[in-house]
């Protein structure tokens, strides 16, 4: 009993359908108070379905689900859940929406006012809570949405892809406040595409095609996965020829092609990397910027499915 | 009632904030009473010239109520799903039946609004009305019942058209096409028999004629309306189409996948 107290969220071999699709198989998913977890797959591998679930707006197919000890939907006025989209209403200010959600969670005037206060200097919006949020760059009005799940009393916090589309430095921004959520008693569920959001989490969890397929902190996937070594090479051109050249020099796992060249995994990179500049050049091709990196989840994901995290244009 | 007035001044703040419901809810009506008043009124003797413009404007107040039942309600609900609002808002502690209530009084709040600048455009422009206080009490009640019908409308719409451009248009489409065609923006008398039957059935031609006949007289309402069996009917059919729309609204919009 001890132990299932101390979990946020517990779900047993749950499943969910669409007709005969199945977008998730069996999902069994721990996350303690407290803990900070990112749940990181691609597009269409079920993680907002699972997010949605959790947050009582979809209902599984099979299987139970428990939040701190409840069903998603009595588990309500504890779960703050912020959506992928942008919902909040451009034609109200951002004051106005906070207090829109206020009222929705019963606040007094009086006590929402402070309430929103708060919240606003919290998400660094105070100075603008007067403006249109039709006036808010991407960034703000995240910040914003953010805000609705800081009320107090909420436990669990689901944030679905809240980073996409923002700039490097509202990201930046983005992702020091969700930092600033963590604390003892709120659980935080992040979902994701992207390696380095996942990182800042306690422990993350990879999803293809609706199973969990890895699940461990972040260094601990990344030691697991018997990569060392990653050369992030970005290439004038891209074509079959130059990553079947390039493959040559990947010991570890197959090329991965990124939007600006391909990352090659190899052992002895200080060996490696002048190698594969000559090769380029006897193929015609410029090696315009070439880094060597740790290995990225998104590189733990690829290891394991021989899908990048993200499509490639 | 803290979850009913969120919405509704959320709901109404929105309203009031968007160019184009003010344009068609309140600026359309009123640039029809004011060609309705200057240009078809022709020489007639000023007594009829000014009950003319009391009818016009009466029709134009309920086409108002129509476009804001049945275009802005159902904008609004698809403006909330399609930015995912819906999705938030479902995943919180709230009831569906709130929510539509908050909605729904929003509406009826704008709605009057809507209607007092309509027929305020009317009053300035020289329109006149006949009517006792009984009447105007009664002229109040039929209002009420365009405005419960259209709402039902714009719900039902809202619920099943997705896309926030589709039930707007959808919204719009109907409320000039049922209008043009039940005898809210044409004379009862210049409709042909079938459609003459429609505007009877039609719980807001009907309540609108019923108004016209109470605050201008009945040749400018084209019948009397006011037969117990149509009354009963207009009522029964308003309230029909505002639970029907209550109960796909708190069904299909709320409804988990």
């Amino acid at each position: 009993m001890d132990a299932i107290q101390g979990f946020a969220v517990l779900t047993y071999n749950v499943t969910k359908e669409y007709g005969k699709q199945q977008v998730l198989k069996k999902i069994n998913l721990k996350i303690r108070r407290g803990e900070f977890y990112a749940l990181m797959g691609p597009n269409g591998s079920g993680k907002t379905t699972l997010a949605s679930i959790l947050a009582s707006v979809k209902s599984a197919s099979s299987g139970r689900i428990e939040i701190f000890g409840k069903k998603p939907e009595d588990a309500k006025k504890v779960t703050g859940y912020v959506p992928q989209e942008n919902f909040s209403s451009p034609l109200l200010t951002g004051k106005e929406n906070l207090m829109y959600f206020a009222g929705l969670l019963g606040y007094s005037k009086t006590k929402a006012n402070d309430i929103v206060e708060g919240l606003l200097k919290k998400v660094e919006l105070w100075k603008d809570a007067d403006k249109r949020v039709s006036n808010y760059s991407g960034g703000m009005r995240k910040r914003l949405e953010v805000a609705t799940i800081l009320f107090p009393g909420l436990k669990l916090l689901i944030l679905d892809e809240p980073t996409t589309g923002l700039d490097p430095s509202a990201r930046r921004k983005f992702l020091g406040l969700i930092q600033e959520l963590r604390n003892e008693d709120t659980a935080i569920l992040l979902i994701t595409h992207i390696g380095a959001d996942a990182d800042l989490a306690s422990r993350v969890g990879l999803i293809d095609k609706g199973v969990i397929i890895a699940e461990d902190e972040p260094e601990q996937l990344k030691g697991n996965s018997g990569l060392q070594n990653v050369v992030n090479i970005e290439t004038s051109i891209k074509s079959d020829k130059v990553a079947t050249l390039l493959s040559k020099f990947s010991e570890k796992m197959k090329v991965m092609e990124t939007e600006m060249g391909y990352r090659v995994f190899t052992e002895d990179v200080e060996k490696a990397t002048p190698k594969i500049v000559r090769a380029l050049d006897e193929i015609g091709c410029k090696a315009t910027r070439i880094e060597t990196e740790r290995p990225s989840l998104e590189d733990v994901f690829f290891k394991l499915t021989d899908r990048p995290v993200s499509e490639v244009d | 009632m803290g979850q009913i007035v969120a919405t509704w001044k959320k709901t109404i703040k929105e309203f009031l904030r968007q160019k184009t419901v003010l344009f068609w809810t309140i600026g359309w009506p009123i640039i029809w009473v004011l060609i309705g008043s200057f240009s078809f009124t022709g020489d007639a003797p000023a007594d009829i010239v000014a009950y003319t413009r009391g009818a016009i404007s009466i029709s134009m107040m309920v086409f108002g109520l129509m476009t804001a039942g049945m275009a802005n309600i159902p904008g609004n609900i698809a403006q909330d799903r399609e930015r995912g609002l819906l999705t938030k808002v479902m995943s919180m502690p709230v009831s569906p039946w709130r929510d539509y209530a908050g909605r729904i009084l929003a509406l009826l709040a704008f709605s009057v609004f809507s209607a007092m600048l309509v027929i305020a455009v009317g009053f300035v422009c020289g329109a006149k009305f006949f009517f006792t206080w009984t009447d105007f009490a009664a002229s109040l009640v039929f209002i009420l019942l365009i405005f419960v019908a259209s709402a039902g409308i714009g719900m039902l719409i809202g619920t099943f058209v997705k896309h926030v451009h589709g039930a707007i248009m959808s919204g719009v489409g109907l409320t000039v096409v049922s209008a043009a065609l039940s005898g809210v923006m044409t004379p009862y008398a210049y409709l042909p028999s079938v459609l003459q039957d429609f505007a009877r059935i039609y719980p807001i031609s009907s309540a609108n004629s019923a108004i016209t006949f109470l605050m201008v007289g009945e040749e400018y309402a084209g019948y009397n309306p006011l037969t117990l069996s149509q009354i009963f009917f207009t009522a029964f059919l308003a309230l029909l189409l505002f639970v029907i729309g209550l109960i796909a609204y708190s069904r299909f919009c709320w409804k988990k996948d």
